[in-house]
């Protein structure tokens, strides 16, 4: 009997041992997925309309936001899922995105350094004396300028057409997003695009068409190879492009001085910038796989 | 990532074998089609089978039990042309059981235009053009789990080497490469072969195509 009590009290300890660790190791509130699939654990896979978990890492890349290009040096993560192919063939038979489930981020906030900062700006001759003063004192801060990409929407108006990112043609993932500039000058809402006027990325795999100034730049869909047998899809060397979204004023920049500072920013970076003095490049990993897997993993 | 590819492949191989059966003469510059030896003048409608076929798309190897193809060939300022005008395929089936085909190969926009040229010693028919008049096909893949599931579209052009004794005309990768021709999904490359026979339906029936 007490050999008995010992024994159930030993798998309890375990049971609860593991617990901690599971839960430890495990983000919260996220369905723990084993091995390759593991990725997928904020996929909303148990969803009836989500046919397949997508996670995509961009690892590389770059923005041109009017004057300023930023480099994508920390990895971004998109991940979600998509619906089955829908629509047309003329339409690149596109799928719904559903986004990260159990507390995960179906766009990751990586926050990108901007070469230079903002230093350098040179207020306009009618800028009142306080926002050169402002200016003045902030300069050192200026040269510390943080860019996070953002979903500007919903994920539910996120887009992917697989379809058209291996055909290299089209539309492949169209994202709104909004890019949130910080440090302390700038205050923590600044950002340039919004919900009501969003940066919306047409992102395709093959060559873009934008107006002048910018020239079309070429995409590629990746080489494909399985995992698992064919039940993990992963994507390498794809790289989407888009040259020809356009973006808005900066708002919100300096905090309640923003009336001031907005004007000063959106002439330093050249905003608002119409089509054709703008791009992203996103250099990704792909990893798709159905949701049926990803839950019996 | 592009299925369909394969099977678009593999049609517009049938298609090229075809017309290099009907009209492929001995070599020369400007190759024209010719039954039992006459130049060919006007259109003749030319159908034909695969007696083996297979197109490889995404590591997916696609064969079909009919490939079938419909082909108009004339001959045109002294040069053998034609065009793919319908490639109907029944009962393919893939050989990765956790993607198998969700419908049939489809081609797409026909027709394909074709033409014969001469490289070394050999005659071959080469298919689709430039975007727009290029070979397409549409695989779709299915299957509960299979990542790639859905449609994929092969595209490009494709060659073939046209075999006067046998009437056939066979696309392999040796042809294709010969021939500068290539089938790809997006940049993924399509392999794709087969053998098809050719044989005129019209006004040259039972004729003997030759080169």
């Amino acid at each position: 009997m007490l050999r008995r009590l010992k024994a159930h009290r030993s798998v309890g300890v375990a049971t609860a041992v593991v617990g901690v660790l599971v839960a430890l190791v495990t983000p919260t509130g996220a369905t723990a997925h084993s091995g390759d699939f593991a990725k997928f654990n904020y996929c909303p896979s148990t969803n009836a309309e989500v046919f397949k978990c997508l996670y995509s890492v961009t690892s590389s890349g770059e923005i041109v936001l009017g004057k300023k290009k930023t480099p994508i040096t920390n990895a971004v993560t998109l991940q979600g899922g998509v619906s089955k192919q829908e629509g047309t063939e003329a339409e690149g038979f596109p799928s719904r995105f559903f986004g990260a489930t159990s507390g995960g981020e179906t766009l990751s906030k990586a926050a990108q350094t901007v070469p230079g900062g903002l230093l350098g700006i040179v207020p306009p001759e009618k800028s009142p004396p306080l926002v050169r003063l402002l200016l003045k004192y902030f300069e050192s801060g200026l040269l510390e300028v943080k860019a996070t990409l953002e979903l500007a929407k919903p994920a539910s108006e996120i887009k992917v057409s697989e379809f058209n990112l291996s055909l290299e043609e089209g539309v492949a993932l169209k994202l709104p997003v909004k890019v949130h500039l910080e440090n302390a000058f700038l205050g923590s809402s600044c950002y340039v695009g919004s919900s009501s006027s969003p940066l919306v990325w047409n992102l395709t795999s093959g060559t873009t068409s934008p107006p002048k100034p910018n020239e079309p730049i070429k995409g590629s869909g990746g080489e494909l190879n399985f995992k698992d047998g064919f039940e993990i899809a992963e994507i390498t060397g794809n790289s989407l492009v888009d040259n020809v979204w356009s973006a808005p004023a900066a708002a919100g920049c300096g905090g309640i001085l923003s009336f001031l500072v907005d004007p000063v920013i959106n002439s330093m970076i050249g905003l608002p910038a119409t089509s054709g003095n703008n791009t992203a490049i996103l250099n990704n990993t792909i990893d798709l796989a159905q949701a049926t897997d990803v839950n019996a993993h | 990532m592009k299925p369909k590819s394969s099977r678009l492949l593999l049609a517009s191989l049938v298609v090229a074998v075809a017309l290099g059966a009907v009209g492929a003469g001995s070599a020369s510059a400007s190759p024209v089609w010719k039954f039992n030896g006459t130049e060919l003048s006007g259109k003749e409608t030319v159908v034909g089978a695969a007696t083996s076929s297979k197109m490889t798309l995404l590591g997916i190897t696609v064969e079909c039990q009919h490939f079938l193809y419909n082909a108009k060939i004339f001959n045109k300022s002294g040069k053998g042309e034609g065009e793919v005008t319908e490639l109907p395929l029944y009962e393919c089936s893939s050989n990765a059981a956790s993607c198998p085909l969700e419908k049939e190969v489809e081609a797409k926009n026909l027709p394909w235009p074709g033409k014969l040229t001469t490289i070394g010693e050999k005659e071959y028919l080469l298919i689709g053009e430039a975007k727009g008049k290029e070979v397409d096909v549409n695989v779709t893949f299915g299957g509960s789990s299979c990542a790639v599931a859905g449609v994929h579209a092969v595209k490009g052009t494709v060659g073939g080497v046209i075999n006067n004794s046998s009437q056939t005309a066979t696309f392999d990768a040796e042809t294709i490469k010969n021939t500068g021709t290539g089938l790809k999904v997006g940049s993924s490359t399509v392999e794709w072969e087969g053998v098809f026979t050719m044989e005129a339906f019209e006004s040259h029936r039972l004729s003997a195509i030759e080169a």
